[in-house]
């Protein structure tokens, strides 16, 4: 380590890599610095003679430097009072004006946030620059602002006021969803919305684009703006959005279906691949009882057995045993019922348990969300609302999930038990009567 | 005119409840047509089944052997069968009504928090339509859940009863000895 070390300080003796090294180059400097003053010294001791000379010299031109700031001084103060002698003139002369100028040069800075703020911009670019400098120069300097400029304001003013009370159609540059720059035909409604193919479009004042919104309204607001587009100055309905875009603003940042999906995380995920699973046997019991039931029907109604179904297979128990009694055959119905039976409630259980258990898996996502919700703030404080209530939304995400699985699965659940048991009562209570029929038409 | 306003006036509340209430709307639809046609064929065609079998048994000449226990026991079934069809999907989608109703809840609340995590604030206006988005699902969902409630357990109850009946008018001959 010590031997890397020295080996570094030899390489680069310009750039000191240790403490001994930086020791040892502040000594040299102390010492060129000695030396220094030391040459220094010897020269002044040379320059004896000439001493004399140079000490009246510097005493003169400190003399003359005196005089001179003495007559800057006096003139100094008299200016000083004439500057305040023409402050006043000029504020007696103002008089009225110095308010209006000061009126003027607020109603400017805010004409410009205004403008840079207003749709009405996009169709007039530009507007924003003459006010800024206006304000800026009458805050800074004591220009005063000309009749031309005063009067620039004023029709600025009343332009943006008679251009909010139309419905305009000019063509610009847009920017569409994909990123690309398109010129279309927009209309621009007063100060509120600018709409182009039906499609709300964004106005964005930092950069003066016009941009279509990544996610539109519902699409009866895009067909009332591409009614108002199609119309030739007839009376049409148009969704119009008041605040001026921020409504509007609000639908781009809401999250659509897939993300929040992807908000409920590894639980949401395992919800919803149980909630599959329970679908699938859900749909295979409903096609087989179905069919089943299909099969039994015709059983009812035919007089031949046949192997297809339950119901045909325990009627041939009668056949199997033709001479036994009414005990015995009645013990062997029940026998074949009973194996008739798990083949007609197969995976019944299966999808209630996951009707019962994908809310709880819904609320133990939520409760983990929430726990990382509030480990968040015990770091971060409660300082910020947007922190914990995107947590909490998150969160709450799986129970939603959870509700989505279960809901269904229950309906189905119920739907599918009512047709296994209507079949299951058909072979416990019908199966015996209808071998009775049989042997009273037989007999 | 009316008509129009009266339509407006549906669509701006399914609007202020999202899409969970269409849903709770379509679930009570179903659920009150199910319980209507339980009742319409209880009081119209059950009857008409019920003297039919009745009469049908009491033609028979053997009313005691185990054959006509037999056939009696399923002649009750097939009738208390036909009766009971769609009652338990029925108690289901009661029991499923309050179900949606706490999911609707549950997404308007995250429409709540979503809107407070853009905004950063707890500005009441903004956050106004995710809370009716909370509650309207909840209040439509106990709507639909009282009404089948009465509805499921009026039918749960005359089917068993009607069994019984069916039962006892169904009088099997016992040998005397």
């Amino acid at each position: 380590m010590t031997s890397f070390m020295a080996g570094g300080a030899m390489a680069a003796e310009s750039k000191p890599l240790d403490l001994d090294a930086l020791l040892k180059q502040l000594e040299e400097g102390k010492y060129q610095q000695n030396q220094q003053n030391a040459s220094r010294e010897k020269e002044f001791m040379a320059k004896v003679s000439e001493q004399d000379r140079m000490l009246r010299e510097a005493t003169d031109t400190r003399n003359n430097e005196l005089n001179r700031s003495e007559r800057l001084e006096t003139s100094f103060e008299e200016n000083e009072f004439k500057i305040a002698d023409l402050n006043e003139a000029l504020s007696k002369r103002l008089g009225s004006l110095k308010e209006l100028f000061g009126v003027l040069q607020q109603v400017s800075g805010d004409t410009k946030n205004k403008f840079a703020n207003s749709v009405i911009s996009a169709e007039i670019p530009g507007r924003g620059e003459f006010l800024d400098n206006l304000a800026q120069s009458m805050g800074t300097s004591s220009k005063l602002a000309s009749i031309e400029e005063i009067e620039r304001v004023w029709f600025e003013v009343q332009r943006e006021m008679t251009e909010s009370g139309k419905v305009v159609r000019f063509s610009t540059d847009v920017v569409e969803a994909g990123g690309t720059k398109v010129t279309k035909d927009v209309v621009r409604v007063g100060p509120f919305a600018l709409i182009a193919d039906g499609k709300y479009l964004d106005y964005n004042s930092a950069t003066g684009t016009v941009a279509e919104l990544i996610r539109q309204p519902a699409d009866r607001y895009g067909d009332s703006a591409a009614a108002l587009q199609a119309s030739k100055g007839e009376f049409v309905e148009f969704g119009l959005d008041p605040t001026g875009g921020s409504i509007l603003g609000l639908l781009v940042q809401a999250p659509n279906l897939q993300e929040r999906i992807e908000q409920g995380g590894l639980v949401g995920y395992i919800i919803l691949a149980v909630g599959a699973v329970g679908l699938l046997l859900a749909l295979e019991r409903l096609i087989t009882l179905s069919l089943i039931k299909v099969k039994v029907d015709r059983q009812l109604k035919s007089t031949t057995f046949k192997n297809d179904n339950p119901l045909g297979r325990v009627m041939q128990v009668r056949d199997q045993y033709p001479n036994a009694d009414v005990e015995a055959l009645e013990l062997h119905l029940t026998e074949s019922i009973l194996g008739e039976l798990p083949k007609l409630t197969r995976f019944l259980t299966i999808v209630k348990i996951i009707s019962v258990v994908a809310p709880l898996m819904g609320l133990l996502g939520t409760v983990t969300g929430m726990i990382n919700t509030f480990q968040a703030i015990t770091l971060f404080g409660t300082g910020d609302p947007k922190l914990m209530a995107g947590g909490i939304s998150t969160a709450l995400v799986t129970t939603v999930l959870g509700l989505v699985v279960a809901i269904p699965t229950t309906l189905l659940y119920a739907l599918l038990n009512t047709r296994s048991k209507a079949i299951v009562s058909i072979l416990q209570e019908q199966s015996a009567g209808v071998i009775a029929e049989r042997a009273e038409q037989t007999a | 005119m009316f008509l129009i306003e009266f339509l407006e006036a549906i669509r701006d509340f399914t609007e202020t409840g999202g899409q969970v209430l269409l849903a709770i709307g379509f679930l009570i639809m179903v659920m009150w047509l199910l319980i209507l046609e339980r009742a319409l064929y209880f009081f119209i065609w059950h009857r008409k089944e019920k003297e039919h079998v009745i009469a049908n048994w009491y033609a028979r000449k053997d009313k005691s052997s185990w054959n006509a226990e037999q056939i009696r026991q399923m002649l009750v079934s097939r009738l208390d069968l036909s009766l009971k069809t769609s009652i338990p999907v029925i108690q289901a989608m009661v029991a499923l009504c309050p179900l949606l109703g706490l999911m609707g809840t549950v997404t308007g609340m995250i429409e709540v928090f979503d809107v407070m995590a853009i905004s950063g604030s707890g500005n009441a206006r903004s956050m106004a339509s995710g809370v009716s988005k909370a509650t309207i699902p909840t209040m439509a969902g106990m709507v639909g859940a009282l009404s089948g409630v009465f509805a499921s357990t009026w039918l749960v109850r005359t089917t068993k009863s009607e069994r019984l009946h069916i039962e006892d008018a169904l009088q099997l001959d016992r040998h005397k000895g």
